[in-house]
């Protein structure tokens, strides 16, 4: 099976990514978020930005924190989506420009996009040019309905892509618009799904020595999540538009045909529930999936009468009656704090958790703080920043967030003089002319400095 | 045919990595993946079969094992043994068949295997390159380890609820929503491949397995996008609104109803307009006659388009209340607006660039004399093909190919186990 690792010579190494380059050529969420976990995973991972076409998330004003000076290395949310990355401002509209990113695919393993499909191409950088400069090298290409078909210049954002993929209908209540996903799930699973592929190629080109382009299409990565609503449609013919669907968070509607909603078993009662206080996420989660587990609710609410009624004992009489059960167990949980309600559940052999908001997961909640979920590091606009880590442990390996976002091109002088042995001379020469930096954008200090400190080499 | 697609002779970037599966709803998702792109996955169910084969819908809704959607959709590509592993006997199978593999996906709740003689440091003994992942609703330790959770437990937990729901005016009093479909288990098994995946770069290099412990939970906790920057950068936590991003501050609406009773998604009010931007909509929208006021001089000033968002919302909401869908989502798309149709399973099967991509899979059930079509590929590899090679495992199917066959158990040893209950 594995007889074919002889060929590749042993080494140590820490993170399970060490030695691996990725050119990063993507912004927004999606894209930068699938180099972000390869970064995680220890790859160096060099971020290519433009200050005069800024990457979106720099200019997110809602998480710079008071305070803090706006600007693009400012935003909570571009750091934690680009952090351990490197930062590298190269026009590559510029012909010296275009010449040094060649040089520095020359001797990287990954190049990673998300524009428009076909914009690298038009730059100089599709798949065939760069096979050209380092023919093993892993492609990957993230457009919104990917590089071919009919309709590959449609763009996306998650939100649009969730609503073509049938992601967006599946939520929701019975006979009102739809509820949709409240942020880019499709940005977020984009981006695994582009960490995932640029994983899968390396993995084939360590046993083959064969690189490839990743066609990658965010859109229908949205359409392979709702698998089975896909296969009910075209095995059995059943519409997703249909009485008592989504349902909520229940399995089945009140009143509506028991139809399995694909989100697994179905089961009663399967709800959210009030919880004391009453504030805006002051609720529960209860999903009993055996009788059983219904017995043991009756039992920790304290037996009620309305509970001990024949009519609640069997599922399917717990389907009929939904309404009136959730009304009765919703007196009970309104009794109790929401985090205090899922450990009585749990501990009585009930399914139970309290909804957590973002302050609850960062502040409250007791297995992410024992698991040591958000890292503290040092950010140089932010101070010590909380940083999300991996949700996964390698006893073998080492998978931490290793720094800090790049502040834009923040790197630059550091890439193509040590790793591309780009002279001093040429370095200024070519801030001057606009390739490293635009000339009518005025230079951060930080910019400034690295020109200096190569002027004065 | 697609231009770039890959030949029929391609084999799928993961050939030649043997996986053993013993996991139903937590991580058969990240099976598939892994089967689809060319591993050789194993699943191994208790005898009689798994107990998601009784998760519906299914065939013309009979209720069977071999009949579930869900089972089928989960488990293409695999091939499948039933063994029971808490049974002297098939622990011993299990133990020779683990010899043979590159990777154990599990799901068992934590310590489970451990207990039954078959955890890393056992299995591992006689393959050091074996790498061993357990996927398992909050990981391997902790004071919520031993909970018990399902999807909708989940998505509460991990922050999804918090941010999905509506707007006050749309339905007032409405609850956190988990939007459907099964992604607490999804996300679970995405972040399983990818830390598999950084697994196996290593052993390529150094030879060396690993264990990996996958906490659903926490892969959930870090699917919610901006909600917990916005909370480290401000102190604020999201408001839920209809179709669009959960926000601290109330935000312009962005799904709005066409005449022909459909929805939109226009991602984010006017899609970042400019004033060159507007003036292309107004004129789009004025070929209708709805513009309103969008022609209007003043909106070619930056500073007057930043402060109208609340008003583009408007005019967009009655332009697409006089609008089919399609056309209103095709024609903005024509026009570089990246809007979404809100479709349902039947506007998307039969989709023609999902068939120039060669999306739509016909899979062969032979068992039953019959096709039908999956969802194929999210992307195309152009040289190593993402490709569905056969449908879901009968109960048992692989059980004399893999354990006599490739395995060398002779006829009576195969027997003794069937007898045995063992599988």
């Amino acid at each position: 099976m594995q007889s074919d690792h002889n060929q590749i010579p042993k080494r140590r190494k820490d993170q399970p990514l060490e030695g691996v380059r990725v050119v990063d050529f993507t912004w927004v969420r999606a894209g930068p978020w699938a180099a972000r976990w390869l970064a995680t995973l220890g790859a160096e991972v060099i971020k290519v930005e433009w200050p005069e076409n800024m990457d979106m998330l720099r200019q997110n004003r809602f998480t710079v924190p008071p305070g803090v000076e706006p600007g693009p290395n400012s935003t909570g949310q571009f750091a934690d989506t680009n952090a351990g990355k490197l930062g590298l401002s190269v026009n590559v509209r510029h012909p010296k420009g275009l010449e040094a990113v060649k040089r520095l695919i020359s001797v990287s393993d990954v190049v990673i996009e998300n524009f428009s499909s076909r914009i690298m191409g038009r730059w100089g950088l599709g798949y065939e040019e760069l096979k050209k400069l380092r023919p093993d090298i892993v492609y990957v290409s993230m457009a919104g309905f990917g590089q071919t078909g009919r309709q590959h210049y449609f763009g996306t954002m998650g939100p649009a892509a969730q609503a073509l993929s049938g992601l967006t209908h599946q939520s929701g209540l019975p006979g009102k618009p739809p509820a949709g996903w409240g942020w880019s799930y499709l940005d977020d699973t984009g981006g695994m799904y582009g960490a995932m592929c640029a994983l899968t190629a390396l993995r084939h080109r360590n046993h083959t020595g064969q690189g490839q382009h990743v066609d990658l299409s965010q859109m229908i990565t949205g359409i392979t999540l709702t698998g089975t609503a896909f296969l009910d449609k075209t095995v059995n013919g059943r519409e997703s538009r249909r009485e008592g669907y989504p349902p909520g968070n229940r399995t089945v509607w009140p009143g509506a045909p028991v139809i399995n909603n694909y989100r697994g078993p179905i089961a009663a009662p399967h709800n959210a529930f009030r919880t004391l206080g009453g504030g805006y996420n002051d609720w529960c989660v209860i999903a009993c999936l055996a009788d059983e587990e219904w017995t043991n609710l009756v039992e920790l609410m304290g037996k009620p009468d309305w509970a001990k009624k024949g009519k609640f004992t069997s599922l399917d009489g717990r389907l009929e009656n939904q309404n009136e059960m959730d009304q009765g167990i919703e007196q009970w949980t309104s009794t109790l704090e929401k985090y205090d309600l899922a450990e009585k559940c749990q501990v009585a052999g009930v399914r139970a958790m309290p909804v957590q908001s973002s302050e609850d997961r960062v502040e409250n909640d007791p297995q992410l703080r024992h698991r040591g979920m958000f890292t503290k590091v040092k950010h140089p606009m932010l101070g010590d920043w909380k940083f999300q880590g991996a949700p996964f442990r390698l006893d073998g390996n080492k998978v931490a967030v290793k720094g800090p976002p790049p502040m834009i091109g923040q790197h630059t002088t550091k890439i193509m003089g040590d790793l591309l042995g780009v002279s001093s001379e040429e370095l200024v020469q070519g801030y001057e002319d606009g390739v490293y930096w635009p000339e009518t954008t005025p230079k951060f200090p930080y910019v400034q400095e690295a020109i200096d400190a190569e002027a004065k080499r | 045919m697609t231009q770039s697609g890959p030949g029929n002779d391609m084999v799928g970037p993961l050939t030649g990595l043997r996986v053993l599966e013993l996991t139903g709803e937590h991580a058969q998702f990240c099976g598939k993946l892994m089967a689809d792109l060319g591993a050789d996955v194993i699943k191994i169910e208790p005898p009689g079969g798994q107990e998601t084969r009784n998760v519906g819908p299914f065939l013309n809704d009979e209720e069977h094992p071999e009949r579930s959607l869900y089972f089928w959709h989960y488990n293409t590509s695999k091939r499948g043994v039933t063994l029971d592993i808490t049974k002297p006997e098939g622990k011993e199978v299990f133990r020779k068949l683990s010899v043979t593999a590159g990777l154990i996906l599990e799901s068992f709740p934590a310590g489970y295997m451990p207990g039954l003689g078959l955890g890393y440091e056992d299995l591992s003994a006689d393959n050091s390159g074996l790498i061993m992942c357990s996927v398992t609703p909050f990981g391997q330790d902790g004071p919520w380890r031993d909970y018990k959770t399902s999807d909708l437990l989940h998505l509460a937990a991990g922050g999804q609820m918090a941010s999905s729901g509506y707007d006050v005016e749309d339905v007032p009093d409405a609850p956190p929503i988990a939007p459907g479909g099964g992604n607490a288990w999804h996300i679970a098994s995405h972040y399983s491949y990818i830390a598999i995946m950084g697994a196996l770069y290593h052993r390529d290099f150094t030879g060396e397995g690993q264990y990996i412990d996958v906490s659903a939970h926490e892969a959930c906790s870090l699917t919610t996008e901006g909600a917990i920057a916005i909370y480290l950068s401000t102190g604020e936590v999201v408001r839920r609104h209809t179709g669009r991003h959960a926000s601290a501050d109330m935000s312009p609406g962005i799904q709005h109803a066409t005449n022909d009773g459909g929805f939109i998604n226009t991602t984010r009010s006017g899609s970042n307009l400019t004033p060159a931007r507007v003036k292309i909509l107004a004129t789009w929208m004025d070929e209708h006659g709805l513009a309103q006021d969008l022609l209007d001089e003043k909106y070619q000033n930056p500073a007057v388009v930043e402060e109208s968002g609340q008003h583009f919302a408007d005019v967009l909401k009655n332009f697409f209340a006089n609008m089919p869908l399609v056309e209103a989502y095709e024609g903005g798309q024509e026009l570089n607006f990246p809007w979404g149709a809100i479709r349902t399973m039947g506007e998307i099967v039969g989709d023609p660039h999902l068939e120039d991509r060669e999306f739509f899979v016909p899979v062969e059930h032979p068992e039953l004399g019959r096709e039908f079509t999956y969802p194929g590929p999210a992307a195309i590899y152009n040289s190593s093909p993402w490709r569905i090679s056969r449908r879901a495992p009968l109960i048992g199917e692989h059980n004399e190919e893999i354990l006599g066959g490739e395995l060398g158990l002779s006829k009576s040893g195969l027997e003794a186990l069937k007898k045995s209950g063992a599988i």
